[in-house]
C-alpha cells in the first residue's frame, strides 16, 4: 500500500491541482429545465458551474417546427451565466440547445425543453 | 485589433494545438456523461485515477474467509484516442481459525482504443487488450498467479437520451457493457494439479443519472446533492469455456446495486456485492471507490494526452 500512497502523493505534488477548472455543467436555467411558464419569457438564462469562454460557448432556442426563436448574440455575464434574448413566443414547446467551452478548454453540451402557456 | 479579437485568436491557437477529443476527456458523449463504474470499466479512454477502491466479501470457502481488497488504478491517454491503464490490488484473506493470506495481486494493464464517440446517439465504443502479468504478485502467498492472462475486450456505452419526449422520464437511463475472452498463458497449474480454463467475462451496468434528469429533462428543484447522484446496478459474470477438463463450467458472478455521486473533480461510489450463487461467494459484501478526474484537476499537464494530434477546434454544433 505504501507504493500506492507514495505514487499518488508524488502525482499531486508534481502536477499541482488547478482547483478552479473543470467541465462546465448546467447548474440551472430560467425558464427552468422542463418547466411550463404562463407568460412568454423575454430572455433565456443559463447558469453554469464553471467559467465559460464566450467566443466558443453558445445557445440556440427552437420552436416545435425547428425554427430559431432566439435573437441577438448570447452574452456571458458574471456568475457564469449565459443569456440570450427571445423573440415574442406564442404558446408552445421550445427546445434549448447549448454548447459550452470552459476556460480550460473542456467542452460540454446539452438540451432541454420548456413550455409557454397552459399545457 | 480589439482585445476581444486578440483573445479569441489566442484561444483558437491554443485549441488548435489540442486534439479535438481532448476537450471530451473522461467519458462525455454528447450530453451524456458515463461515470467510472466501480466493478466494470466505462467505455472511454481517459486521464483518471481510482484511489482507493476497497471491497470486503466473504469467500465461497467452507467456512468462508473474510476477503479485503484495496486497489488503485491510473489511466492515461497516450493520444486522444489511445490510452493505457495500470492497476494493482492488495488482498488479504482471513480464514477463521486458519491462516491469513495477504499480498499483491498480479499487476494489471489495459491498452485501450476509442473506436467511436457518437454524440447525437450517445454511443461509445472502445476496444482493448487487458493483460494480467504473471509472477508480479504474491504467488507464494497464494494471491498472485504464476501465469499471465490476455483478455481482448470490447466496451460499449449507450445513453437513452434519444427516447421520445413521451418517455422523457427514461432519457436519463444509460447502459454499459464489457465482454472479453480470457486466455491464460499456461494451460495447467502444476501446484494445484488442475487445468487453467479459458473464460468469457461479461459485465455491464444500468444507470439512471439524476444529473442528466436535472440538466436535460426536468429541474425538480431537488437539493443540489441529489442532482449529482447516479443510482446504478452493475453485474459481472465469468464462464469457463475451454481447457476446463474435470472442473465445473458453472458461471460465477456478482450483482452490485449502488450509487455514484459525481462532482466536478472527483466521484465517490458505494455498492453492495451480491454473489449470484454459492460458487461466487457466501454472503453480501461492500465495494467503495474514490475516483479522481485527472483531466479536470490537471488540465494543462497530466490531463493532456502525451501525444496530441494537431487539429482545428471542434466546430460548434449550431450557430450563434
Amino acid at each position: 500500500m505504501r507504493r500506492l500512497v507514495a505514487a499518488s502523493s508524488a502525482l499531486f505534488l508534481l502536477f499541482g491541482f488547478d482547483a478552479a477548472w473543470a467541465h462546465a455543467f448546467l447548474d440551472h436555467a430560467e425558464p427552468r429545465v422542463g418547466s411550463s411558464v404562463a407568460a412568454a419569457p423575454r430572455q433565456l438564462s443559463l447558469w453554469f458551474t464553471q467559467d465559460l469562454e464566450p467566443a466558443f460557448s453558445t445557445v440556440e432556442v427552437q420552436n416545435s417546427a425547428g425554427a430559431r426563436v432566439d435573437q441577438g448574440k448570447p452574452r456571458i455575464g458574471p456568475a457564469n451565466v449565459m443569456r440570450v434574448g427571445l423573440k415574442p413566443l406564442p404558446p408552445g414547446t421550445y427546445r434549448v440547445l447549448w454548447h459550452a467551452l470552459s476556460v480550460d478548454t473542456h467542452t460540454t453540451e446539452g438540451s432541454f425543453s420548456f413550455h409557454v402557456g397552459s399545457h | 485589433m480589439s482585445c476581444t479579437v486578440l483573445r479569441v485568436a489566442a484561444l483558437a491557437i491554443v485549441l488548435a494545438g489540442l486534439p479535438v477529443s481532448n476537450a471530451l476527456a473522461h467519458c462525455f458523449v454528447g450530453a451524456r456523461f458515463f461515470p467510472a463504474t466501480l466493478a466494470t470499466d466505462d467505455p472511454c479512454v481517459a486521464d483518471e485515477m481510482s484511489l482507493p477502491t476497497v471491497d470486503y466479501l466473504p469467500t465461497p470457502d467452507t467456512p468462508p474467509g473474510k476477503q479485503v481488497d484495496i486497489g488503485a488504478e491510473v489511466s492515461k491517454r497516450i493520444t486522444a484516442d489511445f490510452g493505457v491503464s495500470i492497476a494493482e490490488t492488495w488482498t488479504q484473506i482471513r480464514f477463521p481459525g486458519g491462516p491469513t493470506l495477504a499480498g499483491f495481486n498480479n499487476l494489471e494493464t489495459s491498452f485501450q482504443y476509442q473506436l467511436l464517440k457518437d454524440a447525437p446517439h450517445q454511443l461509445a465504443l472502445m476496444v482493448g487488450l487487458n493483460v494480467e502479468w504473471g509472477g508480479t504478485g504474491a504467488t507464494n502467498a497464494g494471491i498472485g498467479d504464476s501465469f499471465s492472462t490476455l483478455s481482448p475486450t470490447l466496451w460499449v456505452g449507450w445513453g437513452f437520451g434519444e427516447l421520445p419526449d413521451q418517455l422523457s422520464w427514461a432519457q436519463p437511463f444509460a447502459v454499459t457493457a464489457e465482454a472479453s475472452y480470457d486466455v491464460p498463458t499456461s494451460s495447467f497449474d502444476l501446484a494445484a494439479g488442475a487445468f487453467i480454463p479459458q473464460t468469457v467475462s461479461w459485465s455491464g451496468s444500468l444507470q439512471y443519472s439524476l444529473a442528466y434528469l436535472h440538466a436535460n429533462v426536468i429541474d425538480l428543484g431537488l437539493p443540489d446533492f441529489f442532482n449529482h447522484l447516479i443510482p446504478l446496478v452493475e453485474a459481472t459474470f465469468q464462464t469457463p469455456v475451454a481447457n476446463n477438463f474435470g472442473n465445473s463450467y458453472v458461471t460465477t458472478g456478482f450483482v452490485y446495486p449502488g450509487v455514484i455521486w459525481v462532482g466536478s473533480y472527483f466521484q465517490v461510489g458505494l455498492e453492495a456485492i451480491i454473489p449470484i450463487n454459492k460458487e461466487s461467494g457466501s454472503g453480501i459484501g461492500v465495494l467503495g471507490q474514490l475516483h479522481l478526474y485527472l483531466d479536470d484537476m490537471f488540465p494543462n499537464t497530466f490531463g493532456q494526452p502525451l501525444i496530441g494530434a494537431r487539429t482545428p477546434p471542434a466546430k460548434l454544433p449550431f450557430g450563434g
